[in-house]
């Protein structure tokens, strides 16, 4: 995932643009998965994605290569984004997914998938927000560990460690519900 | 049922992860394409819409502009503080300074032309000044205007003509009815052998005087000044009538005097008077023959020319550096003044920034909590 755009933006614009789009082709999705897991609202999560590339763009070149990585900087603002929604919204943070979405089973699951899948639902909405988010950067987004720490603030180290706490409790949680 | 294993889990959760809707998706790859235009209303305020566009402002774009705009207004502030110093003459000229010390009623202007303006000949640079003049109700009623004159003229010749030159300087002066008050003639190499004149020259003959002196040697400069002093002559010339009438009143009255007490009192009265009457008619003496008499500097010089204080004659390197001095010396007090404004409005305008920029991240994390 290492990509270039500032290096690029400040002596070729072209250049920078072409590298945007393929932040854009390789994180969309990603993106999605993780605002509709803070919003936790399938419309307005499509509202924060769109509004968050587009913040993405009109920054494109102010981003700079030695704070960090390109993915990292662009969940920033889909953070950001998505926290302005729930804010606006005067909502808490749900991380838990959409039940219409998460425990929409597919028809050719069996029974022992499906109720393992709810427990892990379940699990999940258990969580704190703050750790259900950290699961949604790795799990639902493919953040690295750094790439998370420069996401929500804190040291590598302290991304893994919470990350490590939050995947034990999840599984401890499913593991009681089974 | 099995526990949960480390792989199952991972492939659990990314089972769960939300996907977009197709159309939402494609969609948002034709605004990707187009460069994420600005939707039109967008559901938002024109207030957020504002606040949406100073978000997007990029300060480093702003830095060229804004730095080409402070250096062009320090320039502008520069050149309106330079001409307005230049502007202003601080050096009274010595007819101001003699016209201020005549009296108190100095409140009209009148500027008469020097007669020997058009005689003068030669390549000398001519300036004259006409400095505060005497006015007043009696002033501006005189017939004859009383004008004083001087002039400064400065000659360049080589060491071996001074004390020729010198010569022809006091035929000339003889020849014009004029006085040389004093003199001063110095040989050696070129640079130290010159002379000095303090020159009266009936102020009716003055232009032809200079004329005269002008043809002596190449002129290196030449200066004429008039001051109009009718108003403290003919206010002179009204007080000692004045005076001149009191003593004769104060002397039929002590003709009439019948008491040795009323002889001493008119008597003292009468001294007085006529000590008043004796500074006055100096007062108008001298006021006079400064009409009458005109005085000249001249100076016979040898070697180049001295590097001038002021004025544009001899505005060489060493007044460019001057002045590019000056310059610099105002825009750094131009700047310094301006840094003083700005200063604590940027100040304030960053700790304004942080507070908000704390505010609303504090803000975004408690919408997590």
């Amino acid at each position: 995932m290492n990509q270039t755009l500032v290096a690029t933006a400040e002596t070729a614009p072209r250049e920078a643009d072409l590298a945007f789009d393929r932040l854009y082709r390789s994180s969309r999705d990603d993106v999605y998965a993780y605002v509709a897991s803070l919003v936790r609202d399938p419309a307005a999560a499509e509202e924060v994605t769109a509004t968050a590339f587009e913040r993405a763009y009109r920054k494109r070149s102010r981003f700079d290569p030695r704070r960090g990585e390109p993915r990292a900087w662009l969940f920033g603002i889909a953070r950001n984004a998505a926290l302005d929604e729930l804010r606006r919204r005067g909502r808490q943070a749900e991380l838990a997914a959409e039940p219409a979405d998460l425990l929409a089973a597919p028809a050719q699951e069996s029974a022992e998938a499906s109720e393992r899948r709810l427990a892990l639902a379940a699990a999940l909405a258990g969580l704190e927000p703050r750790e259900r988010e950290l699961i949604a950067l790795k799990f639902f987004a493919g953040l690295a560990n750094a790439e998370i720490a420069a996401v929500v603030g804190v040291s590598e180290s302290n991304a893994g460690t919470k990350l490590h706490r939050a995947v034990t409790k999840l599984r401890e949680a499913c593991d009681g519900a089974l | 049922m099995e526990p949960f294993r480390d792989t199952d889990l991972s492939a659990e959760l990314r089972a769960l992860r939300p996907t977009p809707r197709p159309a939402f998706a494609a969609e948002l790859d034709e605004r990707a394409a187009a460069g994420f235009p600005r939707r039109a209303g967008g559901g938002a305020s024109p207030l957020s819409r504002v606040a949406q566009r100073i978000r997007a402002f990029e300060p480093r774009r702003a830095l060229v502009p804004a730095g080409a705009t402070a250096l062009a207004a320090i320039a502008a502030v520069t050149v309106v503080v330079a001409v307005g110093e230049d502007g202003v003459d601080p050096t009274p000229s010595p007819q101001a300074d003699s016209a201020a010390r005549e009296g108190s009623f100095l409140s009209e202007t009148t500027a008469v032309p020097p007669e020997s303006a058009a005689s003068s000949g030669g390549a000398a640079s001519t300036e004259m000044k006409a400095g505060p003049s005497s006015g007043g109700p009696y002033a501006s009623q005189a017939p004859n205007r009383e004008v004083e004159r001087s002039a400064e003229i400065a000659l360049v010749t080589e060491p071996a003509e001074v004390a020729k030159d010198a010569g022809r300087v006091f035929e000339a002066v003889h020849a014009h009815r004029g006085i040389v008050l004093s003199s001063s003639v110095s040989d050696g190499a070129e640079g130290e052998a010159g002379a000095r004149f303090e020159l009266l020259i009936p102020s009716p003959r003055l232009g032809d005087a200079l004329a005269a002196l002008s043809a002596i040697a190449e002129v290196r400069s030449r200066h004429e000044a008039t001051a109009d002093i009718t108003a403290p002559t003919v206010r002179s010339g009204e007080l000692l009538r004045d005076s001149r009438a009191t003593i004769d009143g104060l002397l039929t009255q002590l003709s009439r005097a019948d008491t040795d007490t009323e002889r001493s009192a008119t008597e003292a009265k009468l001294r007085a008077e006529r000590r008043r009457s004796t500074f006055l008619r100096s007062r108008l003496s001298n006021l006079q023959r400064r009409a009458n008499f005109s005085r000249v500097s001249l100076r016979i010089e040898t070697g180049a020319a001295p590097v001038a204080d002021s004025g544009d004659e001899g505005w060489g390197i060493g007044a460019a550096l001057d002045d590019a001095g000056n310059i610099l010396g105002i825009a750094a007090a131009v700047t310094v003044v301006a840094l003083a404004i700005i200063a604590p409005i940027a100040l304030l305008a960053g700790l304004a920034w942080l507070a908000n920029h704390v505010r609303l991240r504090r803000a975004r994390e408690r919408a997590l909590s």
